[in-house]
């Protein structure tokens, strides 16, 4: 069983003039990087939530079509709880993802564990890791809302790190990270698909996921138009046409004319180029 | 928190400043006239001097101060009755007595308030109620209101300093000036409502409204000092009402 199974899923926002979804059928499978990409509006923000159970829950509308998030609807009250602590959702703006009740950026990442009646040995022991494993136990008596955007992210993917979440949801989770903080992001991804974690991230972020991701999704209008691998699909023309993009070089081989399949990577250009 | 760690206020357990607080309110509401009302806001002085939050007192006098005058102006310049007059001012006798029972009555709320504000550790508090086994949703309550107005503040302060380097001009008339305020409060106001859906997700997918009983991950100690604190604040609030009512 997959561990999200989207079947023809429509959801309006309430008040919306037009559906955000439309008749999205995505599967993500456990071991996978499953990479979510589309122009502005294409959905994959709202696949995220509809796969975390918060749209229609939190955010009112409608819903139709069958999500199974780790085997439950996560839209039921009796889901969400039976879910917590399961699923890592992580959204672009960290500062509004913080607890807000933290003094330090040890109890920030030790906030969930707690809510779930961890002993408190084993918060600890998951804290200190998570905080090493973002690069960032140097910060761990901060007080979190001092920190920048890029150090506020890395802690808000530690606190979900720290529950050993068995399906990651991610939006833009790069939006605030420096170079070092993407590449720490990019491995810690492919590590927790290595623990057999689902890992699904909704990003522009070419560059930086062509060389990560098992699979790439691309949204257009509401659903998934394309599906394959990245290397794949970014080198040809059909994600220009669905209103997505490539890696850089691939925009730069594009810009030049020339001919398909375009050359992804810095090494990948200059072999052609200096041919 | 803005104390240092040391005052004792800080060390306090969590529920004493805020059950000091409370009772400082219930008691100087219920307080009959101006000599019992002065005398529990001098006694709030004291002991808020006593836990090391003296600032508190000094900074409830920035909004007391414009309030006082207006109660001296409402009740004892405009007030009726008998009069007296002082250095050439006729004034209302019973007018004064109401001014000041209400001045003291502020004071000793806004000074208690302050202190506790000064004095409150959102993540202590958290572990104190969790080490009750009380739901988290009730500390998460109070923390939140409490940190809402700095956050507010923060807040503003952000959107104003964008839209100046947008070129919004705040100064000159009154007219220029009121029409400065949509571009500030209509982002602020949208701003806080999107924050608090995407707050709303964060603390969803963070377990924070789960069923099961929260780990304290430092519970605070509570102390036969802060037992008995809370307990003699609790006793002489309620005689204070009590004393109001019989009288």
């Amino acid at each position: 069983m997959s561990a999200l199974q989207l079947e023809g899923v429509g959801f309006t926002y309430p008040g919306a003039p037009a559906p955000a979804l439309r008749r999205c059928s995505l599967r993500a499978d456990g071991g996978a990087v499953t990479w979510l990409m589309g122009a502005l509006g294409a959905g994959t923000s709202t696949a995220l939530l509809v796969a975390a159970g918060l749209a229609p829950r939190h955010t009112g509308g409608e819903r139709t079509g069958t999500v199974l998030t780790l085997g439950l609807d996560p839209a039921t009250p009796s889901s969400a709880t039976a879910l917590g602590g399961r699923v890592a959702l992580v959204l672009p703006s960290p500062a509004t993802q913080l607890s807000g009740i933290a003094e330090t950026v040890a109890q920030e990442v030790a906030f969930a564990p707690a809510n779930l009646g961890w002993p408190r040995g084993r918060i600890h022991e998951g804290v200190a890791g998570a905080l090493a494993a973002l690069d960032i136990a140097h910060l761990a008596h901060r007080d979190p809302g001092t920190l920048s955007g890029g150090e506020m992210q890395r802690i808000v993917i530690a606190a979900m790190l720290v529950l050993q979440p068995e399906l990651w949801l991610l939006d833009e989770p790069t939006s605030a990270l420096d170079a070092a903080g993407r590449a720490i992001l990019h491995r810690l991804m492919r590590s927790e698909a290595a623990r057999g974690a689902a890992v699904v991230i909704a990003s522009e972020d070419a560059d930086g996921l062509a060389g990560v991701a098992d699979r790439l999704v691309v949204f257009e209008e509401g659903r998934p138009v394309l599906d394959r691998r990245p290397d794949v699909l970014l080198r040809g023309g059909e994600v220009w046409a669905a209103g997505a993009g490539s890696t850089t070089i691939a925009e730069l081989s594009r810009a030049t004319g020339e001919a398909e399949p375009r050359p992804l990577t810095v090494e990948e250009g200059v072999a052609r180029w200096t041919r | 928190m803005t104390l240092p760690p040391g005052a004792p206020a800080s060390r306090a357990h969590p529920f004493t400043p805020l059950v000091l607080t409370l009772a400082v309110a219930v008691a100087v509401v219920s307080a009959p006239g101006p000599a019992a009302a002065a005398v529990l806001y001098g006694a709030t002085i004291l002991g808020v001097l006593a836990a090391g939050a003296g600032r508190a007192a000094l900074r409830a006098l920035v909004p007391l101060a414009p309030l006082w005058l207006f109660l001296f102006l409402l009740h004892g310049v405009l007030g009726e009755g008998d009069r007296i007059v002082m250095a050439g001012v006729s004034l209302s006798r019973d007018g004064l007595a109401l001014a000041a029972t209400q001045a003291c009555r502020l004071g000793a709320i806004a000074t208690a308030s302050l202190a506790l504000y000064a004095a409150f550790s959102p993540a202590r508090f958290v572990d104190a109620v969790a080490a009750r086994g009380w739901p988290f949703a009730l500390s998460y309550l109070v923390v939140a209101t409490l940190l809402a107005l700095p956050r507010f503040r923060a807040r503003a302060a952000a959107i104003l300093e964008a839209q100046r380097s947008r070129g919004l001009r705040l100064q000159g008339n009154p007219f220029r000036r009121a029409r400065a305020l949509a571009p500030v409060t209509f982002p602020l106001l949208l701003g806080a409502l999107a924050e608090v859906d995407e707050r709303g997700f964060a603390l969803e997918t963070r377990c924070a409204s789960g069923v099961t009983r929260r780990t304290p991950l430092d519970p605070p100690r509570d102390s036969v000092t802060d037992r008995a604190v809370r307990w003699l604040a609790g006793l002489a609030a309620a005689a204070m009402v009590c004393w109001r009512v019989l009288t």
